[in-house]
């Protein structure tokens, strides 16, 4: 039977080879999934937003996926705590739609490109090499990933489309 | 028995605070009440040139990983036409208007008129953004009205998709201060067209007390 985790609004997973499938459901947000593919450890986060600025802003453990700062950090220290080895890992990402539009104004609901961004910049800083991206836009999309192959199929049910980066 | 005291001494202290949320959650459906009545049916009936009627279905508090508490089956298969307009100033809220296609051709048909018989999406879309517009406008000078808090808007945003990405890009709005939100949805519906109107109003929880105090 296949071994699917689903990760909710603000959460992260990371998961070994007993899983088959890492799984969410992003529109503004992104689905940050980082991986190993020599020890099939791989971790995915629903960042909600860019970063934490206020020290009082929860991150609880069912939410440490919801600032891409926090959740990078969080995910590459569980992932080398499991054996991972951060030469080796690498970066798939999908989500960051602009979901709400104004005919007049385009900078208004634009956390989606925010969060797109940020996580750029993290990967960079941290060296995480980032191969391959579907990203911006206005839907919404099921983000699949499978630690066994690398693979990340998305799924628009509105746009009735489907594929695999 | 200290065991036992300190334990009744925890669900003492749980309770009384259950009890303080439920309080506030009911003082809140009853001032929303008071603000739909006065603005925004008024404002909704004189659109659709008839009686409206509305329920509010719930007010309840919302943690960020739980939006499956706002989403039926049947909104989770339907896309939604939605508009979403952000309030600011002495209280920051977010409202999201969202109906079915059907029912968002028939609320354009009666904002525009019959006459103009292929409505481009474009037209839909201005026509549903500006009801969206018009009735959050309700709600914010019935809030200003009864507590003198000042606030303005956004520009309505427009979007169609499902209800769970549309609460989604929603709440990503709210949530870098707060994982408890408060959510209430209401549903408007006209009497004689039938055609219904969801409404969701959502806050931060220090937002709802200054609002109810």
């Amino acid at each position: 039977m296949n071994c699917v985790v689903e990760i909710k609004m603000g959460e992260l997973a990371v998961v070994n080879d007993q899983t088959d499938e890492l799984k969410t459901f992003v529109g503004s947000c992104v689905a940050m999934c980082l991986f190993d593919i020599k020890t099939r450890i791989a971790a995915m986060a629903h960042v909600m937003l860019p970063k934490k600025i206020h020290s009082k802003q929860n991150t609880m453990n069912d939410e440490a996926g919801k600032f891409a700062d926090v959740a990078f950090t969080c995910m590459i220290n569980k992932m080398n705590e499991m054996g991972a080895d951060k030469k080796r890992i690498r970066a798939k990402i999908a989500g960051g739609a602009a979901i709400f539009s104004h005919e007049s104004e385009n900078g208004l609901f634009n956390v989606g490109t925010r969060n797109i961004a940020a996580i750029k910049q993290i990967l960079k800083e941290n060296g995480i090499p980032l191969i391959s991206e579907d990203v911006g836009e206005n839907f919404g999309r099921w983000v699949i990933f499978n630690p066994h192959s690398g693979e990340m199929t998305i799924v628009s049910n509105l746009k009735k489309t489907q594929k695999t980066i | 028995m200290t065991f036992y005291s300190g334990r009744s001494v925890i669900i003492s202290h749980w309770e009384r605070d259950m009890k303080s949320e439920h309080d506030d959650l009911q003082q809140l459906n009853r001032v929303l009440d008071s603000f739909i009545i006065s603005k925004t049916i008024p404002s909704l009936s004189k659109l659709l040139e008839e009686p409206v009627k509305y329920v509010i279905k719930k007010t309840q508090t919302l943690s960020i990983t739980n939006l499956n508490l706002l989403i039926s089956d049947f909104e989770e298969i339907n896309p939604m036409y939605a508009v979403y307009v952000k309030c600011n100033g002495d209280l920051h809220m977010g409202v999201l208007w969202y109906m079915l296609e059907d029912e968002s051709r028939s609320l354009a048909d009666k904002l525009i008129g019959n006459s103009i018989s292929n409505k481009s999406e474009k037209l839909i879309i201005s026509s549903i953004s500006e009801l969206g517009n018009m009735l959050t406008a309700s709600i914010i000078n019935a809030i200003s009205d009864s507590t003198g808090y000042k606030m303005g808007s956004s520009v309505p945003g427009f979007a169609v998709e499902s209800l769970r990405i549309l609460l989604e890009a929603t709440i990503s709005d709210f949530s870098d201060q707060s994982d408890m939100l408060i959510a209430s949805t209401v549903e408007f519906s006209g009497i004689i067209s039938g055609i219904r109107l969801q409404m969701l109003l959502i806050q931060d929880s220090k937002e709802t007390k200054k609002l109810i105090a």
